[in-house]
This record gives C-alpha cells, structure tokens and sequence, in this order.
C-alpha cells in the first residue's frame, strides 16, 4: 500500500504537467493570419490590402537610387561625379552612366525587388474578394509594376493569386509580355472610375499607361532597331486625343507649379500622382530627396551645411538642347529667356526664402538676401558645366562641377529654409504634357510631321518658348540635336523618370554622348539580379551578362 | 502522450527499488577543516554504497543513521576533497583538506548540479574568488580571457556595451549566436527591454542584456560547452550554455558584507591616430591649403569630449542561515561615469533569496528575486553613421586650430564636421530600464533518494527613452533651427515553469545512478512603441535656451506621427527532457540525455525536435593500473556526442503574416514557411582531464568538431513577393566549426607567507561554410553583409557568406597603391580578402600573494584575424583635410595626395591581432580591525591598461554592430565609443 499512497503523491505533479500541455499554436499579437484578416477585415480588408499597394509605389518611384537612378543616370539628363571623398559609393553612380553596370548592381536589384513587391500586394487583393472597382484598381498597379519590369529588365515573373510563394513563378518576356499588360489594362478600364482623385487608377491613368504601351512596343520586341506598327501609333492618337477631348486637363500656366509643395492645387496636368503631406513621414515617398541630391551642401544656407548632399548633375549637352533653331545657350541666368522650363527666374515660396530658383542651376548661387553663396572651401559657389572626363573630380572646383537641377521646387512652407522634414509635394508620375507629346511623336512616326510640329510648337508657346522651325524625331549622329521631338520631350520631362525608355525607342541609347562612348548592345536591357537569378529557374539572363 | 507513460514506468521502478532499509545504528560526528579546526556546515554525510545522506549543522556536527553491513562513510565538502572514513565507533571525528585541484568543484548543470569528476562533457566553471576584476560593469565581464573557447568581446568602451559572446566559434549565420543564458535555474530570453532608436547620427548601439545581475552577487558561472552537457537545452542549446549561480546564505551567524570603490577613466587605453596640431599646420602647408584653414588655436577635440568624472559603487550584502533556513539580501548602488562627457550609466539593484526547509527537511522551498533598474544617458555615438557623421566622427574631424567656442557660442566650421562639444551640449537621451527576475520553486523528498522539483520563474523588463535633440545645434538637415525629439519604450516578459524527478541512488558501493526526468514550459513576449517629433519652438537659439526637454512638452511640436506600437509574436516551448548519469566504480561515468522541444516559432510541420546526446568519462588514474606509484593524481579521458539545436529566429517568420501599416494599409508581411525547423548542431567532443603532483599541476584538453545542419537562413525570397527575404532551412548546407581547447592550471607555491596560482588557456577554431546552395536552383549563395558607411560609401558591403569560406570572410576590392596622380589604386572586383573571426583565443591570469599583500593579473588575447577600418575609410580619410577636416596619421604619412578618392578596400582592412591587459589589481589584507570589523581588505586596481597590437583604431577588441538585414558582421570598427584606461580603488569588509 506504501507505494500506491506515493503514487499519489506522484500524481500531483504530473497532473500539472498534463495541465500545463500546450499545443503551441502560434499568437502573432500585432499582425494577423490569413484566415484572421479575411474574417476580421471583411471587406474592409480589401480596401487596407489596396491602399498598401498604392503605397508600394513610395518603394520604387521615388528615391534618387530606385527607378529614377535607373531611367536619368543612364542617359544624358543626369549623372553623379565622384567628389573627393563624396559619392564615390563603390562606383555605383558612375558605371550607371557610363553604361558598365553588371547584374550585381545594387540599385538594379533593389528596382526589381521593389517593383515586384508592387506586384505582389497588387495581386494580393484579388485573393481577398475584391469588388469590381478594387479588382481593377489593383490590376492597373500590378500592370504598373510589370510596364516598369518589362522596360527595365525585359521580362517579369508572374503569380497567380494565391500561388504558394516558394514555388518558381513563371515569366513573361518580350511581345507576349507587354501584349499581356495590355490586355490587363484593356479589361480593367470600365471598372475604374473615372471621378476617382488622381491618385487613384483613373481611367486616364490607365489610357495613359496604355499609351505608353502601344508607343513602346516595338522597342519592347526588338530593342536594337524598334519597329513602329501603324495600328499602335494610331491606338496611340486615338487614347491621346480621348483624354485631350475630355478637358479634364490642361498644361499648367507657370510650369514649376506643376512641381511645386502646392501642386495638388496648382497643376492641372496630374494624371496619376502620389500623395505627400508636408510634415508626415508616414506612407511618404521621401521626395525632398529630388533637391537634396543636387543641391549643394551650403545652398539652404552658409549656417546649415549639410542640407543638400551635391550629388546629382546634367551635362552641358543637355542643357544646350534648350538652345533650339540655332541660337546657341550661353550658360548664364539670361538663358532664362529662351524657355519657362530652363527656370532661373525667382519662384514664390522658394527664392524669397533661400535665394533658390528651381530649373537648372548654372553660374553663382546667391541666398536670400542677394548675397553670393560660398562653398565649403571658401570659395565662390557657381556651378560650372565642365565635369571631368571619368567622372571623378578631384580638382579644387570639385565641390561645384556640374549643372544641378532643381526640378520639384523644396518644401519651406513648415519650418522656412530650416525644414528638411518630409516635404508636401506630390509625386507626378503620368502628366499631361507627355500625352500632348506622345500623340505628336504617333503622328511623326506615322508620316504627319507637321501635326506633329504644330502640337509640339503649342506646347513650346504654353512653355514661353519660340517655335521650332524644324523638328525631326531624332538625329542618330548627335544625340543631344535641339531640333528633334527627342530633344522636346527632354526639355518638357527632364529628371522625370522616362529618358532612358525614350533614349531606346528613339534608337541612340548606345550612341555616345557628353561623357559617354558608344557601348554594348547588351545595355539596352538590365541585366537580372543575380539574387533573383538564383532564386528563380525560369528567369533567364538576359543576353550579353 | 508518450512522455507520461515513459514518466509512469519510471516512477514504478523508482518506487519498487526502495522498499526496504533493514536495521540501522546511529553515528555521530564532527566535519572540521584541517587549517584552522573550524566547523564545516552544510557537509555532505553519506554512507557508502547506500543513499543516505545528512548535512552537518552550524557547530559541523552530524548525524545518521547507518544501515547494518554498511562500515564506511563519505564527507565532502565544496572546495575540499572528498573523504571516505571508516565507521569505528559511534562517534566519527573528519578533518578535511582544501582541494588542491578544481576536481572536487561542484559544477552546475542544466537541472541540477554534479560533482565535477561525474561530469562527462566539457563543462568550464569559474568561481568567484577566481573572477576577473577591476571595473566590473556586466557580469559577462567577470568570464574574459577566463575560459578556454569563449569569446568575450566587449563591442565598445561604452559603460555597459553590449558584448558578443561566441562559445566554440560562429555556430550560426544569423545574429542568433549568443549563448543561452539561464539564471538560478531560469533562462533568459537574451533580450533587452532598452529601446533602440535611430536618428540624425544613426542608430545608437544596444547595451548587455545582462546589466540587471550584480556582479558581486555571483557565486559561479558555469559555462556548458559541448552537446553532452548543452543538449539538455535541446533547441536553444546550440550556442553552449552560460548557467549563472548567485550567492546564497550559509547558516551560521549574519554575516555583513560591505564594498565600495572608486573609479576614473584617466585616458585612452589607445587613441585614434589623428594628426595633432603641429601636424596639422604642416599637413595644410604639405598640401598646399589656405592658410584660412588655420584658425591659429591648439586644440585637441578627443581629449575634449573625455571626462574624468568620479564612478562609485557601493555594495552591500548581509546573509545568514540556520539548519532549516537561510537567506541572503544585497543591495548595489552605482554610478559609472562614462569616458564621453555625460554619458553615463546608474545601476540600482537588490537581490534576494531564501531557502526554507519544512516537514522534517523533506520540503524546501526556496526563492530567488532581483529588482533592478537601469539608467542611463546615451551620447551621440552611433553604429552607422551617415556624412552627417556622430560624436566621435565629429571628434576625429574638428580642426585642431580652430576653438570650440567663438563669440561666446558654439563655433560651427563650414567644413561638416560639425562641433563636438556642441554636439554633447544638444543631445540629450536618457534611458529607464526596470527589470524584475524571480523563481520560487519548492522541492519534495517523496522518498529519501526521490526529489520532485517545481520552479516557476518570471522576468520582467520595462524601458523607456526619452531623446531630445536641440534645434540650436548648426549643421543638421531638418535638426537645426526646429529640434527633434523621440519616446520610445519597450516591455518584455517571459516565464518558465519547469517540473523535475531527481532520482539518485547509490545501487551498491560500485554503483551510483542519477537520474532525472522534466517537463518545462516556457513563454516569452515582446512589445514595444515609439514617436517623433520635430519642430519645437523653444531652444533654437543657443542664447536662450531652457532647461524644458521637448520630450516634456511633445505637444509643441509642428509635425507629429502617430504613435507607432508593434508586439512581437509569443513564443512558446513546451519541452520533456531526461538525463541519466551512471559511475561505476568511479572509473567509468556515463550520461545520457534526451529532451523533446516543441516551439510556437516552428512551421506546423515540424512543431517538435528531438535533441538527444551521450558523454562518457572514463577515469584511468582510478584503474589499479595506474594507482600505483603514479604521478598522476587525475587522468580522465571524456567523450561525448550530442545533437542541439538553435531556435534564434524571429517568431512568426513560420507564418503566413498580414501586418496592418499606417494609415489604413494593410499588406502581407511575412512569406510563411510551414516546414521552418530549428537549425541542428552534431558535435563530437573528446577530451583529456588531467592533474600531477598532487594536482598541483592541472589542466583540459579539448578537441571538439560541430556541424551544423539544416541551416537557418533568410533566403532571397522568390519575386513577386511580400518581401525580399523569408527564412528557410538549408538541408544540405553545413557549418562546420572544429577546435582545439587547452586550459592549465597550477599553484606554484602554497606556503604560509607566499602563495602563487597561474591559469592560462588557449583555444584554437575553425569556421567553414559548406554546401551552401540554393534549394530551386542549386546555385551556390553568396550573401553580402557588413555594411560600410560614411560620407562617399554608401551601399558598400564588406563581408560575404558562402561555400569554403569562414562566415563573414571579408569581401573587398584590391588596393593597389597609389598612382602617377597620387590618387589611390582599387581593383574593380572585389576578392577573399581575410576572416574577421579569431582563430586563437587565449587567456593568462596569476596571482601572486606575499602575506597580507595579493597581486592579480589578467591578460588575454586574440589572433589570427583581420579588423575593417570603416572610420579610417571614411571619416578620417585624405580628402577630409581640404576642407579643413582632420585626417589620420597614417594617410599624412603616406604619398597620398588629398584629391584621391574616397572608397572601402583591402587597403583598410588590419590585422588585428592584440594582446590586452585587462586587469592588474593589488589587494591588501588587512584582517580583523577593531571589535567587529572582520576581512578588511583595500585594493587598487587598474583595467585595460594596455593593449599590443598593430591595429590603427582605439580598440582591436571591437565589434560594430554593421549587420545588413538578418545577417551579422563582425570585427568592423567604425567611430565607436572609445575605450578608457579605468583606475579603481575600494575598500571591502564584513561584520
């Protein structure tokens, strides 16, 4: 009997330890499961899934190192020059520009991480039940993501929703890829609405990518020497002249509004935008980051010298295609004369408080006051439009090679020329003028020059600039020519994301120009990552890496 | 359910065995120390070959009852060596002899402890009179240089900086190296509830978890090495064990222990080599700059920012017991001046315990409590500064001609290196950490040699910062001129509630079993929230500042974010565990554990992982063979073999997760992988235990070899996808770490007036990756970490994991010299360039006593490794000096010329290798003083006073954290938080 009464003893603690058993299902506290956020959201929960791919589009499209490294460094908009001990970062600037990047480039893997993770959370709302609207809202995004994939990288993988994620998704390429985006944006377009604010998917927003599609197919299937199909040119004027008809648009009187703190109320050519509250840093795409990087260090002011991070130049060949029928820029603030969207002139908002006049910044720099700015050495800041041959300045003027450009005008409406915070302007993405401009490159390129002139002279007139008395698409032999659409849409979309992609359809983005020689065939895609090589079996590298 | 039935089989054995103890005598006796005939308490009494036991009493007196047949009794004593006397009369008198050799120690193991000559796997212990000394401000630092294979390294000279602790080399390529912590039978979860932030000058590095335990309060850390005595800790064993024994009370009288000391930081144990001023005025002329970059003063802005300010420690501790109770309560106040001006770190901590003993002895219950809180004020010293740079960049950077101050106010040269003391005078971070660890756990003797053991523990920690950054401060985008302020608090909570069967018996006088069955259940939870704000209206002008810090008044601010607040998934372990320890004879011991973890961090097709291992020791000096005439006093051969696992990822990463993000967003956050297992270590460990000449001479030796499978690892995850890296198990990919440990010992003389011990230990480790492919494609991985930053380097990484390499070998583009234009040479690919992990790690101590006066000294170091500059890339580069920065001596002296570029090569990576003095300590003992006053002792100690090393930094011993994503760096330098010189004097006494 003694043992059975310590048996029962015994069971005490093992009654605690059967008590104690857990089945360790997981508690994730703040973030939900699968099942818990289609039961708790509803369908709310579509709605929270969209807004988060909306605001993907911070991920890739704004950033001096994403999408907009990728499309202006590489072509004769911009470019970063060492300085000293600044901006070397490994060479990734330098080799973007000089055309000698390799499938391990930093920013190239970061874009199609990033534009894929658009992808995802796009796709991602279709497997939580959206509504007709929501669905179309979020093809128009994935399709956004894959139009950039297939630009940048010349293919995109693809996942159906709901797919398991460590399974290899298949990838489209070429012709069967940008036919696939315009049928996503074909079926979507009834289902978007149209009174939507234009930092939702509009219709507009997708006839303009749609636009954009038609336009650059031929350079998407054959990217050495693009072939122009009619019937696209002509899906290209009809979208076009749709959105001019409907006058929900029109180009901005003062061209710097349309960059402004103020530009959701002052432009009035935002097709698709992004939002940007002055002060908030939540859901904010960082857009101070398109001054800070050509700004010089002092340029807020001698007392704040860290401000802008002198960084980010334009040629001088560049430049000089706002010198147009033969009269030659002259590199000074009378240029200013010659065209609205060179700037130079004072901007309310900006010069009164720091001296600084958005466009191109050539010559002396002066505060606020009228007072000539100096660089960090004591010495006069002028920006000279001279920069070294490989782009690594070590000269004493290597503070101030290079013509910046100011194109989003900075934020002073919080805190004056002290404020670095998040800054308010919103981010345009599709505008109005490139509409106005790719319906007038459709009828050149379907033999109309001459509508093509007349609409890009209306432009010019808006824009305070004389008319062009000639103008061919391109000149093969000098990439930089004024008298080209080429050179129009340079001066029209400067620093807005879209050189490169018009640098290849217009055939001379291997042709040599400023700094650069003419390069490899192979450039006119990015490599894919060797991350995302490795990862996925069914990307294949592209030819030449 | 398994486990329960094996449980019930196993108590009916136990129960059964145990029926009978036939005719018993009773003996009494007297346990004294041969030294001085003082009273031994708390002696084991045992009769050999049975279990019976009794402990002597405050007077050293015993008695038990012997069964008939039985003629032998044990005594043995920790510190002593055991005894076996014959039982003559009723009345045994034993007068015992301190040990001359560590074998008699008793060594904490997971759930219990175990003679030292019982233990089979590789198991180091370190006591209190054996600790490290000097300013002590972790407990981790008691360890360094003390222990054969542990790596100690403290990151920075920051009062209490967080160390990277390493048992046995790299186990694991993510940041989930640090041992497992366990505190009077309570792990840790390794955390610390202090709220990390970033800002204008980076992220501020992390502080040691460990700062809540008083260091004087430590009895002995144990440090369990291999898998035969880690695998009890099955899936958070891999990393080895660092098991923490506090101080408890003896009975006997109340004994009152009193210490205080005093300490300065008098300099730099080694300066960064700057140019001084004179250097300086010739650099300007050697490279041809205007003479305005000579502001005609003499400064030296790293002395600058240094203090000399007075740290204090005051200790107290009062303990006493009697035969059913005892206690103990200390209480340590201390203010450590940190080296940087106003840093510093406050440390209020009690610690109490009990044990009580009820029903005849056969109930204990016992507790153990700390209560600490933590404060401390963070300087701007950050891990990855950018150009805008930190306090000790800012430092290196000032011009050496140009004053602080101007006009009454901060001069702020045009130049970016911003002003240091200006810098210290506008940031003001403070930190509150309050933590709280207790257990209470009771034990029942169901039967003489059958304990059942419950413990619960719980540890709790609650931080809080406040930063403030004022907007006087010149030079920091969106800082200056409108101020910037952060809250930010953290919680952390974990329990443990651990239910043992101890079963000891001793079969025949041949035959010793332990066994031990347990079921514990652990549970862990993470939250925390921060806010920002900027744009305040008060302190924007240096001449009217306030004394109102913003985090008082965050309302004033112009632009707020909401409050951001996240909370970590709860982790739950649910484990069942066995261990069984079998000596025959005491020449052949064998242990064999097994314990079943099952984790709420494991995919749901793998929730339970089974870590078994078996050790054994053979003791050869026992075998009639080698008893006689032999100078071997100890030979034993160890070998053991286990399987342990690591569980060190973060919880949810098995989930499919949907974050909800601001304003309204919600996205799928984490990819999910319902087959994420714990990463498994196999480790074979042999070993060779051995003592000559009456153990005045002894020592280990150690081979080891672990593999480390089914990697953990944060794949490129396949795009599109919800992130750009989910975790994954690597089959087939291996780690393979394999060394060789030897630890020496001996006391060279042991006479009235003289006494000598010397320690030394040295342990060599390799570290190699193999096998590391992806799983789809089989390409080989190479992941890129170590982040290098500072102006003109952004997005350079320095370090790679993959196939044939150590982890983190350094990955860095060739320097080549300089060219016709003096500008430096770097190759365009980067190429293997060294491994930052020390291959030899080795320790010296000794202590030396004439009468009344002790001298200790502690010595160690680290070999075989390479040490990144990042600052000397950076920050102290040529091309600095042209705007009127300062440079290092090194680029002054080269033929460099000051338009060369910046940018991270071979050209700045270092040999590391150092050896350090990290304490010489003088002790005088004084005795008795008066009526009362009892062990008087008076010290003067000086730590890191000197270090030998070729490397151009202030402290090879340093350890940036510069991890990219989940993946860790290693031995990178970058503008750390110096390391000073510490005198420290004090006084201790009882009474």
């Amino acid at each position: 009997m003694k043992s059975y009464k310590k048996l029962a003893i015994l069971a005490v603690p093992i009654l605690t330890v059967v008590t104690g058993c857990t089945k360790l299902d997981e508690t994730l506290n703040s973030s939900l499961t699968r099942s818990e956020a289609t039961a708790a959201l509803g369908t709310q929960g579509t709605a929270l899934l969209l807004n988060a791919a909306y605001t993907d589009i911070t991920g890739s499209f704004f950033s001096q190192d994403a999408v907009f490294s990728l499309e202006e460094n590489t072509s004769d908009e911009s470019l970063v020059p060492t300085r000293g001990g600044d901006w070397d970062d490994n060479g990734v600037w330098r080799v973007l520009h000089a055309h000698t990047w390799n499938a391990d480039h930093g920013q190239i893997l970061n874009v199609f991480n990033s534009l894929n993770k658009l992808n995802f959370d796009a796709t991602n709302v279709l497997t939580f039940k959206p509504n007709a609207k929501q669905e179309a809202e979020a093809r128009f995004l994935r399709a956004l993501s894959l139009y950039y994939l297939l630009d940048l990288y010349g293919q995109f993988p693809f996942r159906e929703p709901g797919e398991d994620l460590r399974n290899a998704p298949k990838v489209y390429s070429g012709a069967e890829g940008v036919n696939f985006i315009i049928s996503e944006l074909t079926a979507v377009l009834p289902n978007l609405n149209a009174s939507d604010p234009i930092t939702r998917a509009t219709p507009n927003a997708a006839n303009f990518l749609l636009m954009k599609c038609y336009l650059q197919k031929g350079a998407f299937i054959n990217r050495a020497t693009p072939t122009f199909d009619a019937a696209d040119m002509q899906k290209v004027m009809s979208l076009g002249n749709a959105i001019i008809a409907g006058g929900k648009y029109s180009l901005t009187a003062n061209y710097f509004d349309n960059f402004s703190v103020d530009n959701d109320i002052k432009s009035t050519e935002g097709i698709f935008t992004y939002p940007n509250t002055s002060g908030v840093s939540v859901n904010h795409g960082g857009i101070e980051a398109r001054w800070n990087m050509t700004l010089h260090y002092n340029m807020y002011t001698p007392a704040n010298p860290n401000a802008g991070w002198n960084g980010f130049s334009t040629i001088s060949e560049f430049y000089n295609t706002f010198g147009v029928n033969g009269t030659p820029t002259t590199f000074s603030s009378a240029d200013a004369a010659l065209d609205k969207r060179i700037g130079e002139v004072p901007y309310a908002g900006s010069t009164n408080i720091s001296g600084l006049r958005p466009g191109f910044l050539v010559g002396q720099q002066y505060n606020e006051n009228g007072v000539a700015i100096k660089d960090r050495k004591g010495a006069p800041l002028a920006f000279d439009p001279k920069i070294s041959a490989n782009m690594i300045e070590t000269g004493s003027n290597l503070e101030v090679t290079g013509i910046r450009v100011v194109k989003y005008v900075p934020d002073y409406t919080s805190n004056g020329k002290y404020y670095g915070g998040p800054a308010g302007n919103n981010l345009m993405i599709f505008r109005y003028a490139d509409v106005i401009l790719m319906v007038a490159e459709a009828k050149q390129r379907t033999g109309d020059a001459a509508g093509a002139l007349k609409i890009v002279n209306d432009l010019r007139a808006t824009r305070g600039a004389a008319p062009l008395t000639s103008m061919a698409l391109v000149d093969a032999s000098n990439v930089d020519a004024p008298n080209t659409l080429l050179a129009e849409r340079g001066r029209e979309l400067y620093w807005e994301s879209f050189r490169r992609t018009d640098l290849i359809r217009f055939g001379v983005f291997l042709k040599p120009w400023g700094l650069k020689p003419n390069d490899d065939p192979k450039n006119l895609v990015f490599p894919i990552p060797s991350q995302a090589l490795a990862a996925n079996p069914n990307l294949k590298q592209n030819p030449g890496y | 359910m398994k486990e329960f039935k094996l449980l019930l089989c196993f108590i009916m054995i136990i129960t059964l065995s145990s029926t009978s103890f036939g005719q018993l005598r009773t003996v009494t006796g007297k346990v004294t120390d041969n030294k001085d005939n003082t009273p031994l308490i708390d002696a084991t009494v045992s009769v050999v070959g049975k279990s019976v036991s009794t402990k002597t009493s405050a007077d050293g007196s015993f008695s038990i009852n012997v069964p008939s047949g039985s003629n032998q009794l044990r005594i043995s004593y920790v510190g002593f060596a055991d005894q076996t006397v014959a039982i003559t009369s009723g009345n045994v008198s034993v007068s015992m002899s301190a040990a001359t050799s560590n074998l008699t120690d008793v060594v904490v193991i997971g759930y219990g402890s175990a003679r030292r000559k019982d233990v089979t796997g590789s198991v180091s212990s370190v006591k209190a009179k054996d600790f490290n000394q000097g300013q002590i401000i972790s407990p981790d630092q008691l360890l360094q240089n003390k222990v054969a294979g542990l790596e100690i390294t403290t990151n920075s000279g920051q009062p209490g900086a967080s160390s990277t602790i390493k048992i046995r080399g790299t186990s694991s390529i993510r940041s989930g190296n640090n041992p497992l912590y366990v505190v009077d039978g309570v792990p840790l979860d390794g955390g610390s509830a202090r709220p990390n932030i970033g800002g204008a000058f980076g992220n501020s590095p992390g502080s040691n978890p460990l700062l809540f335990i008083d260091p004087n309060t430590i009895a002995q850390i144990d440090v369990l090495k291999d898998a035969s005595s880690s695998a009890i800790y099955g899936s958070r064993g891999a990393n080895g064990v660092v098991v923490i024994t506090t101080k408890k009370g003896t009975s006997g009288a109340t004994v009152l222990e009193v210490g205080t000391n005093f300490g300065v930081n008098v300099g730099f144990m080694k300066r960064f080599p700057i140019l001084n001023v004179d250097e300086f005025k010739s650099a300007l002329t050697k490279y041809g700059l205007p003479s305005t970059l000579n502001g005609g003063s003499s400064v030296d802005a790293l002395k600058a920012i240094t203090q000399k300010s007075l740290s204090q420690n005051y200790s107290l501790g009062f303990s006493g017991g009697n035969e059913v109770g005892r206690f103990r309560a200390s209480f340590l106040g201390s203010r450590n001046e940190g080296f940087l001006k106003k840093s510093r770190l406050d440390k209020y901590i009690g610690t109490f315990n009990g044990g009580y003993k009820f029903l005849d002895k056969r109930l204990s219950i016992d507790f153990n409590a700390i209560a600490a809180n933590l404060g401390e004020t963070v300087v701007p010293v950050s891990n990855n500064a950018g150009s805008t740079g930190n306090l000790v960049s800012s430092a290196l950077q000032w011009n050496p001609t140009f004053d602080f101050r101007k006009d009454n106010r901060y001069y702020y040269p045009t130049n970016g290196s911003g002003n240091p003391l200006a810098l210290i005078d506008a940031y003001n971070d403070k930190i509150g950490i309050s933590t709280f660890l207790a257990s209470i756990s009771a034990s029942y003797k169901l039967l003489e040699n059958l304990e059942y053991k419950v413990l619960y523990g719980i540890n709790h920690s609650v931080g809080s910062r406040a930063a403030n950054t004022e907007g006087f401060l010149v030079g920091y985008n969106g800082l200056s001129g409108q101020g910037n302020a952060t809250i930010a608090n953290s919680v952390l909570t974990s329990s443990v509630l651990t239910h043992t069967l101890n079963y000891r018996t001793e079969v025949s006088e041949d035959l010793t079993v332990d066994a031990l069955l347990g079921y514990e259940y652990y549970k862990a939870n993470s939250k925390g929230g921060g806010i920002t704000a900027s744009g305040f209206n008060t302190n924007l002008d240096e001449a009217t500042r306030t004394n109102v810090p913003y985090t008082n008044i965050f309302q004033n601010a112009r632009q707020q974010n909401p409050y951001g607040t996240g909370a970590s998934p709860t982790v739950e372990i649910q484990s069942f565990f066995a261990r069984a320890n079998v000596n025959v004879k005491d020449k052949y011991i064998v242990t064999g554990t097994i314990r079943a973890d099952g984790s709420s961090k494991f995919g749901s097709n793998n929730k339970y992982g089974y870590f078994p291992s078996v050790g054994a020791r053979w003791v050869l000096s026992n075998e009639d063979f080698m008893k006689r005439g032999s100078t071997f006093s100890n030979l034993s051969l160890r070998a053991s073999y286990g399987i342990t696992g690591n569980q060190e990822f973060p919880a949810g990463s098995s989930s499919e997760q949907f974050g909800l993000g601001a304003f309204n967003t919600s996205n799928q956050s984490v990819n999910g992988n319902p087959d994420l297992k714990w990463e498994t270590t196999k480790a074979v460990n042999l070993g060779l235990d051995f003592g000559v000449a009456k153990g005045k001479f002894y020592g280990s030796l150690d081979y080891y070899y672990k593999k480390t499978n089914d990697i953990l690892f944060q794949t490129v995850a396949i795009q599109p996808a919800p992130n750009s890296a989910s975790f994954i198990n690597l089959p087939s990919a291996n780690l393979i770490n394999s060394g060789i440990e030897l630890a020496l010992g001996s006391t060279l003389m042991d006479k009235k007036l003289v006494t000598w011990d010397v320690n030394f230990n040295i342990a060599y480790n390799k570290n190699r990756i193999n096998n590391f492919n992806n799983v789809l494609t089989g390409l080989p991985l190479r992941i890129l970490t170590g982040t290098i930053d500072g102006q003109g380097v952004s997005g350079t990484l320095s370090q790679v994991i993959t196939n044939g390499y150590p982890v983190n070998e350094f990955f860095l583009k060739p320097f080549s010299g300089f060219d016709n234009n003096k500008n430096q040479m770097i190759g365009d690919n980067p190429i293997y360039s060294g491994d930052p992990n020390p291959h030899v790690i080795a320790g010296f101590s000794t202590s030396v006593r004439y009468n009344k006066l002790t001298l200790s000294i502690n010595t160690g170091g680290a070999f075989g490794f390479m040490i990144y500059n990042n600052t000397a890339t950076s920050v102290t580069n040529i091309s600095s000096i042209a705007g009127g920065r300062n440079i290092d001596r090194i680029a002054y002296n080269s033929s460099e010329g000051i338009a060369s570029g910046v940018g991270a090569s071979t050209r700045f990576l270092e040999k590391g290798d150092y050896v350090k003095l990290r304490n010489a300590t003088v002790r005088y003992n004084i005795g008795k003083a008066g009526k009362y006053v009892k062990n008087l002792t008076a010290f003067v100690s000086g730590s890191n006073l000197f270090v030998i090393t070729k490397f151009h930094g202030f402290d090879p011993e340093v350890n940036i954290d510069k991890s990219r994503g989940a993946y860790p760096s290693q031995s990178i330098e970058y503008v750390p938080y110096p390391t000073p010189r510490v005198v420290t004097f004090g006084i201790n006494f009882s009474l």
